[in-house]
């Protein structure tokens, strides 16, 4: 038995809700409808099943009603109709006292913008679950303090909100939502404002704790790297309907539509390849400015063995690697010295005249303009994978 | 088109009216119930207050202000300083009234504002109906709640502090509403999504990140109330406010700045009391625990001291007799020398300045025992009529007193009949309460040349202010005028003859006491009906006073000089 089985539950926001519907049923746009009847569309027929410790992410553009859903499946927002069925009950006519109940025992939820208490400090934060339900002070700080421990937060318990890093406080918001220790953790967008390194090793915790704790998280994000990186099953939606459910492997090779196929794809295909599409924002160094340390410490940084080298002005001017960088530091020289040549292209070269390019370079491809400018660089795996996509194409 | 002007005028003040006479009538259980619980309280606290030696409060306050804030020593200085300031100024016991009346009004308002300012932001409809009551509320002129304040609960403090709190509320309402809005809406999300109740939302969520919000609000209604205690004065609210009403009414700027001082020092310590509580979590800084168990001693020793001195407080004994007059030098004069003779013999007499018609009111309801301003039979026609049946009429206590124009002698017009357009065509008044009003808006009509002046509204007290400054730079004016005053001691002046004889002839001061005083207190009746004196007697006290003798001392003076003449009363 699936953990969580929703069926044909759907949302309309505003008054005319059944002009809304039958606009729904015409496959009217979400802004024409809310334009004739003043009602918005949140979420429509949505039928699906998480199963028990799965990470089931839901994903789609902003406004395409993900938010929503979330929101219904705990029922912060009441549902128009359709039925929200968890372990086998349906809870969608439960009353108010039970709601909480469900609320209390089952489900924690994790907010984007964190949404922690700004007046009560990390550790009170941390035990507000439990504090609600009357859990007796020692038992709740103890186990506050314990999945604070878990996230390395336990010497902050007594700072406030305001004094941690975005991704501390998402992992406050995370430890309060598990000191509830609930079946289902509902996290809405969570790691969507902090910065790419965090939340990159945010994702990296999830999945460590997931493999410990086997909880059944439903996950909400905009963007296809995460959903690809955590989840098992995805589901897209667009305008509050669901496009597509399945793993990312099922949504990479077989696209249900073509909202789909256009979502999941970074490359344009009515376009021609060329280097601009391909190319990612290169690591650079200052060669007239810079030294050998500096450009050793952000190598290290960066984690690369390699930097483009540019003059003041910006202008292209070489490679550096990790080698030459050592060596110069050893002898005393000058960046400017020690740098390699680079094999260079321009942002409108085709990507089957990059490949024997690359095929010969010891270092990415440089893309430069006419004036020497530096645009960005291109690695091997993005021209495979371009050729492979487009041999697809072929096939079709 | 529908021409406006053509439906007749609604009668909407005679409704207003009829509406509170209702409910005078019909919840004047309640109203008296409230009038006498608030007065006894209220009463308490005072004497609670002024029971904790002066020197004590001072220093405790100061000590606490000081064990607060830490490193930070402007603020305990300033309460030093400016407190014993107020006590060398001799307005102690005002400033404890005063203080009673604020904590007690703000109190209240907060008991009320904090509830409905929830349940505004918890409920649209709620707020839909709060709101433009709450507007009405703020814009109306505080001095339109005192008119059916004194309707329901009579002159004194109770009246005070029902106008301070309808003025005072508005904004602890509305800041809490709008600090309750201002809860992020995530937040209130992570609260639902863990199951908190309404309750537990408002108290562990709402509430806490509302109360900065809550406090601004709740500053500014205690100075609001802080601001009212000027104005419930004018109906018989004891405290600072009676100095600075008095000072006005008198023109007298040192008394007034005295009073107003000792307001802004008491606003400045109760808002910087206030502003304490207001901290953020993060940067609130963690007293030392010595500092906090020595602020509780302190707050201890406040308490055991009021209680202490409330105990062994000697009660003042002897009958309790409460006179209502109004600021006309005139009236200052006899009642306090009537109250200070009472004293010498054994009375615990109350004097409550009050405006003139409030006054006439006071007596009719037996909320005072009694006047001895009462200006008839002209001057105070128009009360009188209204009064007579609720009101007994004791006689004269004064007799030969004169109204009229009044002008300096260097002016050559010496008739009302005579006037053209001399000192721009303008009478300067003294209270537009004042029987004396009537008579010259009267007059006005009576005396066809005079068609066109108008009458000034002003107080007596600034009435001899302007008189003044005319007659040093030998202006024309014109004033309403009366006699016995110092004024005709003081300047050269003559009255305008009155062929149509409208300012009145020959007056007496008479005195008018409740209706049922000759069978509760007999003695008391006996000497408010003996009680008489003559104008120069009068006179006397009026220039002794207007030269910077305090009122009871004034009065004292002349009643050791006029022993017998006080005897007699008693007898």
């Amino acid at each position: 038995m699936p953990k969580v089985q929703i069926k044909h539950l759907t949302k309309i926001f505003g008054k005319r809700q059944k002009a809304a519907l039958k606009m729904v049923k015409e496959n009217k746009s979400k802004n024409e409808i809310f334009e004739k009847t003043g009602s918005t569309v949140g979420v429509y027929d949505i039928n699906l099943e998480v199963n028990e410790g799965e990470i089931f992410v839901i994903m789609g553009l902003s406004g395409s009603g993900k938010s929503t859903l979330i929101r219904l499946l705990n029922r912060l927002i009441e549902p128009t109709s359709g039925e929200i069925i968890l372990d086998g009950k349906n809870i969608t006519h439960y009353n108010k006292k039970e709601m909480l109940d469900i609320r209390r025992q089952k489900m924690s939820m994790v907010f984007q913008n964190f949404a922690l208490f700004p007046h009560r400090t990390i550790l009170e934060n941390t035990e507000f679950g439990l504090e609600i339900q009357g859990v007796p002070a020692a038992e709740r700080r103890q186990r506050a303090e314990k999945a604070l421990e878990n996230s390395q937060l336990l010497s902050f318990k007594d700072q406030y909100p305001s004094q941690l890093s975005g991704g501390m406080q998402q992992r406050v918001g995370l430890s309060r939502a598990l000191t509830n220790d609930p079946d289902i953790l509902l996290m809405d967008e969570a790691f969507s404002a902090l910065d790419p390194l965090v939340r990159h090793e945010m994702q990296d915790e999830l999945l460590d704790l997931q493999a410990n704790v086997k909880k059944t998280i439903i996950f909400i994000t905009h963007d296809l790297n995460e959903a690809l990186r955590l989840g098992d099953r995805i589901a897209i939606m667009k305008d509050g309907q669901l496009q597509q459910i399945g793993t990312g492997e099922e949504i990479l090779t077989n696209p249900a539509n073509g909202y789909v196929e256009n979502f999941v794809e970074d490359v344009d295909r009515s376009k021609v390849l060329n280097a601009e599409t391909i190319m990612i924002p290169g690591f650079t160094i200052n060669a007239d400015t810079d030294g050998p340390n500096v450009a050793l410490h952000r190598m290290s940084e960066e984690e690369v063995s390699g930097l483009v080298a540019v003059d003041a002005n910006r202008k292209f001017a070489g490679y550096i690697t990790s080698d030459a960088a050592v060596a110069a530091r050893r002898e005393k020289k000058n960046l400017r010295d020690v740098l390699t040549e680079m094999p260079t292209v321009t942002p409108d070269t085709l990507v089957a005249d990059i490949m024997p390019i690359i095929y010969d370079a010891h270092t990415p491809v440089a893309v430069v303009d006419e004036n020497q400018k530096l645009h960005g660089i291109i690695i091997r795996g993005a021209v495979i994978e371009a050729l492979a996509q487009t041999e697809g194409d072929n096939n079709d | 088109m529908i021409n406006l002007l053509s439906i007749a005028k609604l009668p909407l003040d005679s409704w207003v009216t009829d509406g509170v006479n209702w409910l005078t009538k019909n919840l004047s259980g309640l109203f008296n119930a409230i009038q006498t619980g608030g007065s006894n309280t209220m009463d308490a606290v005072t004497n609670f207050l002024t029971a904790i030696p002066m020197p004590i409060f001072i220093i405790t306050l100061a000590l606490i202000s000081w064990l607060l804030t830490p490193k930070k020593y402007g603020q305990p200085i300033f309460i030093l300083l400016g407190l014993a300031l107020i006590a060398n100024q001799g307005l102690w016991s005002d400033l404890m009234q005063t203080l009673t009346l604020v904590l007690v009004a703000s109190v209240i308002s907060l008991v009320i504002g904090i509830p409905l300012g929830i349940w505004s932001s918890k409920s649209p409809k709620a707020y839909a109906v709060i709101k433009p009551i709450l507007d009405f509320m703020q814009t109306m002129p505080a001095f339109v709640y005192l008119i059916p304040a004194v309707a329901f609960f009579g002159i004194g403090v109770v009246p005070g502090a029902f106008a301070s709190i309808i003025f005072a509320l508005p904004p602890v309402v509305n800041f809490t509403y709008l600090g309750l809005q201002q809860v992020p809406t995530s937040l209130v999300e992570a609260a639902d999504s863990f199951g908190a109740t309404t309750w537990q939302k408002l108290f562990k969520l709402e509430l806490p990140n509302a109360k900065n919000t809550i406090i601004a609000g709740s500053k500014q209604t205690i100075m609001l109330a802080l601001s009212m205690v000027v104005t419930a004065s004018m109906i018989g609210a004891p405290g600072l406010g009676r100095g600075v009403l008095s000072a006005v009414q008198h023109a007298d700027v040192g008394a007034g700045f005295v009073s107003g001082i000792a307001l802004v020092i008491l606003a400045i310590i109760v808002d910087r009391f206030v502003q304490r509580l207001n901290t953020e979590p993060v940067s609130a800084p963690k007293l030392p625990k010595w500092r906090k168990l020595t602020t509780w001693a302190m707050l201890a020793i406040l308490l055991i001291s009021g209680v202490v001195g409330s105990i062994t407080a000697t009660q003042s004994s002897g009958k309790k007799v409460t006179l209502g007059y109004v600021e006309w030098d005139s009236e200052v004069a006899s009642t306090n020398v009537l109250a200070e003779a009472m004293r010498q013999h054994g009375y615990n007499v109350t004097i409550t300045p009050l405006d003139n018609a409030v006054n006439w009111q006071s007596v009719a309801n037996k909320q005072v025992d009694g006047t001895v301003s009462a200006w008839l039979p002209n001057t105070h026609k128009d009360l009188y009529a209204k009064y007579k049946n609720d009101v007994d009429l004791l006689g004269p206590n004064l007799k030969g007193v004169k109204l009229g124009f009044v002008v300096p002698d260097y002016m050559d017009v010496n008739s009302i009949a005579d006037l053209t357009n001399q000192a721009n065509k303008t009478i300067t008044g003294i209270e537009p309460g004042a029987g004396e009003m009537k008579l010259a808006a009267n007059t006005l009509k009576a005396y066809p040349n005079l068609s066109g002046w108008n009458l000034q509204e002003s107080s007596s007290g600034a009435m001899t202010t302007a008189l003044d400054k005319a007659y040093k730079a030998k202006q024309p004016i014109i004033v309403t005028g009366w006699s016995p005053h110092w004024m005709f001691n003081k300047y050269k002046l003559k009255y305008l003859a009155d062929p149509k004889g409208t300012m009145g002839g020959q007056e007496s001061i008479n005195t008018v006491v409740r209706k049922n005083l000759k069978q509760t207190s007999p003695d008391v009746y006996k000497v408010m009906k003996k009680f008489h004196w003559t104008q120069s007697d009068m006179q006397t006290v009026m220039l002794d006073i207007q030269n910077g003798k305090t009122p009871t001392k004034a009065a004292d003076d002349w009643i050791s000089s006029h022993k017998s003449q006080v005897n007699a009363w008693f007898k």
